[in-house]
């Protein structure tokens, strides 16, 4: 390669490298930097060291926040991947109703999880929630159920049952998509050697679609770790923080309490644990690859 | 149709004549689509939009949030006051408009007070007009902490009172201790004044004050075999009305203590705590917690037990705030503790309709254990000047403008909201004779307390707070009472002396 072919491929690189300067590794390094500061933004910042980082592991709230969000993930994952999945095998035929479908569980996606979240904050509201009323109604319950901020457990499977119905659409469609990428000589191969539609899920669609669906695994993690909207909305953490996630203890510390050294080392930790899921799903991927 | 192979169907996508999309370009198509409808999701994310189980939560002003607030649009509506108009609704003003004063203020709060005030200074002072700006008020700690470090800061702003040590501890707020009129200082809101004050050192006059009050609804008093005219003098003949009323109908309570909203209680539970003697928070580090226990303890045992006998509906377990305001409204609960701005939205008030207009119901101090022991939470804002600011006397001129006399009753007293100043004369006036429950409400600021401490938040507001987290254990557990109060006391007393 000549000097000049080199320096062209710079010029190429450089508006991108630009990019990830600026946006990503200058903040990082930034907030490395105030990790290891006690700093209030409203008071000098006074360096600490790894004090921050002590600090986080001693604090019982920080592992229950940690514990929580892996529970949620947890639950999360195999419910939007599996029910992702069982959409698309029925909605993978491009007849109308397929294509209606398709439309009525994928349009929940274009919505703000701000405004999903708010609409189910009201949904399940004890007193004005349409959901309480439409199980009294049926006479499923007697009373309002408290969905929200008083059991930990129930609010939530609310929250799941509300992120369900927003991100579902999201995982279908990259399915149906890489479903309807397998060649259909194999298809029909298989029909013609007399395979079933189990038996073709089993032996060739979920073969065929397994990098996809390492995928949508990896964007379903990181996306449940991260959670914040829905929480900091529908549960704001309750009851007793027991539905605190990490993401929204990050933010509790870092600007309502003004502690923002103490709130960049918890993103830092978070960061990392994220990274190792990270990790872990690139070389299955690679292995599948294999 | 031309027959075509299936090789070509697969290069071409088409089968049976619908294109099928690769799953890479689906997927960039997918992601783009996520990240313009996620990018327009965020552009009202900021400092404007709404949340529910977080943002409702109302901080010291309760549910004032809930409150009608006017538009700007609205049609205006002028008073004459010695030859002139003061203008309580106006348009708003561009922050671009030559001289103007940029102000922040915070939802949540009482916004229909906040705008009116506006508006009369504009119309009194067209070449400096105020452009107000509202920030999301759970963002407003945050957002003021940034625009400190970097120089982004309005001209002068409101501030939930409560926060005020927090700035002016850390030197982040003007002072304006020789620069407001001191005669007009004289009988200003005492909380207000306390919280903007450090080291004898003023930093702000009061934008506006809600207090708590018990209110009691005398159509369900009556229904219930009870005087409609007495109301409870203490915490057991609270109890006892509770109990008449509760069940008298089919949804109705007798008493409400919101159970997920660290706020609403400290504006309506911990005056029965001041009223019995005992104090909440510590000040500042090597502050005491909880003083003392046993003066507490007896008020958190009453909780319980009106809790355990049922007087409390169950559905207020889960009310984090969002719909407090609507519950005395409701007409289904006996008693509760609640703020003046319960007042216009129960009965409403020009140009406000009520949400229960022909209920009949009184107003009177939160009592404590003892008959004659009454207590009352004195929230509101408090108007500062931000370090940064270049406006420091325009803002001052606007200080001393809404603690006027004129102001004061044309403004304050006309919109039904509590006069700042305590003057006898102000708070007699015509619109508050219009009212009488007004009057008895006003009675509360003389009485009215305001939490001092450096981090009010994380103390007490959070959901996530040691106050909260207390009440619930009191409310919904049988943990013992001692126990959960000395659990409460530590971890408040380590918060402050981090």
């Amino acid at each position: 390669m000549t000097n000049r072919s080199r320096l062209t491929g710079i010029w190429y690189v450089l508006p991108a490298l630009a990019f990830v300067i600026a946006f990503t590794a200058w903040p990082f390094l930034q907030m490395v930097w105030i990790s290891l500061n006690d700093w209030s933004l409203i008071t000098p910042p006074d360096f600490v060291g790894f004090q921050n980082y002590l600090d986080a592991f001693a604090d019982s709230q920080f592992w229950v926040s940690l514990s929580f969000t892996l529970k949620y993930t947890l639950y999360i994952t195999p419910i939007l991947m599996i029910g992702g999945y069982l959409v698309s095998l029925l909605v993978t035929p491009n007849s109308g109703l397929s294509r209606l479908t398709r439309t009525v569980v994928f349009t929940p996606v274009v919505i703000g999880l701000g405004a999903s979240s708010l609409l189910w904050y009201w949904l399940f509201s004890p007193n004005y929630g349409l959901v309480n009323k439409f199980l009294m109604d049926l006479g499923i319950i007697d009373s309002p159920v408290l969905w929200l901020g008083v059991d930990a457990n129930l609010s939530n499977w609310a929250v799941i049952l509300s992120i369900t119905w927003k991100v579902l659409g999201f995982g279908m469609i990259l399915f149906v998509a890489a479903i309807q990428a397998i060649p259909q000589e194999i298809t029909e191969a298989t029909m013609v050697d007399g395979a079933g539609f189990w038996q073709r899920v089993r032996k060739v669609i979920l073969p065929l679609t397994r990098r996809t669906i390492l995928l949508v695994t990896l964007v379903s993690v990181i996306g449940s770790l991260l959670a914040f909207d829905q929480f900091y909305i529908m549960t704001a953490g309750q009851p007793r923080n027991l539905t605190a996630t990490s993401t929204f203890y990050v933010y509790l510390n870092s600007f309502p309490y003004l502690k923002l050294g103490y709130g960049a080392a918890l993103s830092m930790i978070l960061a990392l644990i994220i990274l190792g899921f990270t990790v872990v799903q690139m070389i299955l991927t690679r292995r599948s690859e294999r | 149709m031309g027959h075509t192979s299936k090789e070509e169907r697969l290069v071409t996508g088409r089968k049976h004549g619908v294109r099928r999309l690769q799953p890479s370009v689906m997927m960039i198509l997918i992601l783009a689509w996520a990240m313009v409808a996620g990018a327009c999701a965020d552009s009202g994310a900021g400092d404007t939009t709404t949340s529910a189980a977080a943002e409702e939560e109302p901080t010291t002003t309760a549910a004032a949030e809930e409150e009608p607030t006017t538009t700007a649009a609205a049609e205006e509506t002028t008073t004459s006051v010695a030859g002139e108009a003061l203008a309580v609704t106006c348009d708003p003003v561009s922050p671009d408009t030559e001289g103007s004063l940029t102000m922040w203020e915070r939802t949540g709060g009482n916004a229909q007070m906040v705008d009116a005030l506006v508006c009369a200074w504009n119309g009194r002072n067209p070449d400096r007009p105020i452009s107000l700006e509202y920030i999301e008020h759970t963002a407003m700690v945050d957002r003021l902490a940034r625009g400190l470090a970097t120089g982004d800061v309005p001209d002068l702003m409101g501030m939930d009172l409560i926060y005020g040590p927090q700035f002016t501890s850390a030197g982040q707020l003007l002072e304006v201790t020789d620069l407001v009129d001191q005669d007009l200082m004289a009988t200003a809101s005492p909380g207000h004044v306390a919280t903007a004050t450090w080291e004898d050192s003023l930093y702000g006059v009061p934008l506006y004050a809600d207090v708590s009050a018990l209110f009691w609804n005398k159509d369900l008093f009556e229904a219930a075999g009870l005087d409609p005219e007495t109301p409870p003098t203490n915490l057991t003949e609270l109890h006892d009305m509770a109990a008449a009323i509760t069940g008298i109908e089919d949804g109705v309570y007798g008493y409400y203590l919101p159970g997920n909203c660290a706020g609403c209680n400290i504006f309506t539970f911990a005056p029965m705590i001041w009223a019995n003697g005992g104090k909440i928070e510590p000040a500042a580090p090597g502050d005491e917690a909880m003083v003392t226990p046993e003066v507490i303890a007896p008020v958190l045992e009453w909780a319980r037990m009106m809790h355990q006998e049922g007087l409390i509906d169950p559905a207020a377990q889960s009310e984090d705030g969002a719909t407090f305001a609507q519950v005395f409204g409701s007409g289904n609960v006996g008693i509760m503790g609640t703020g003046n701005f319960n007042i216009t939205l129960v009965s409403g008030a020009e140009g406000i309709e009520g949400q229960n207009p022909d209920m009949n119901y009184g107003v009177t101090l939160i009592p404590g254990l003892n008959t004659g022991d009454v207590a009352s939470f004195l929230g509101g804002d408090i108007v500062v000047v931000p370090q940064g600011s270049e406006r420091l006397d325009d803002a001052v001129d606007f200080m001393n403008f809404i603690l006027s006399d004129e102001v004061q009753v044309e403004v304050y007293a006309k919109l039904l909201n509590m006069t700042t100043r305590t003057d006898p004369e102000l708070t007699d006036n015509p619109y508050y004779a219009e009212v009488p429950l007004l009057q008895d409400v006003a009675a509360a600021i003389e009485i009215g307390q305001t939490p001092f401490t450096l981090k009010f938040f994380e103390l007490v507001n959070s959901p996530q707070g040691p106050w909260l987290q207390m009440l619930q254990r009191v409310y919904y557990s049988d943990d013992d009472i001692n126990t959960v109060i000395a659990d409460a006391k530590a971890e408040m007393e380590a918060i402050i002396n981090e």
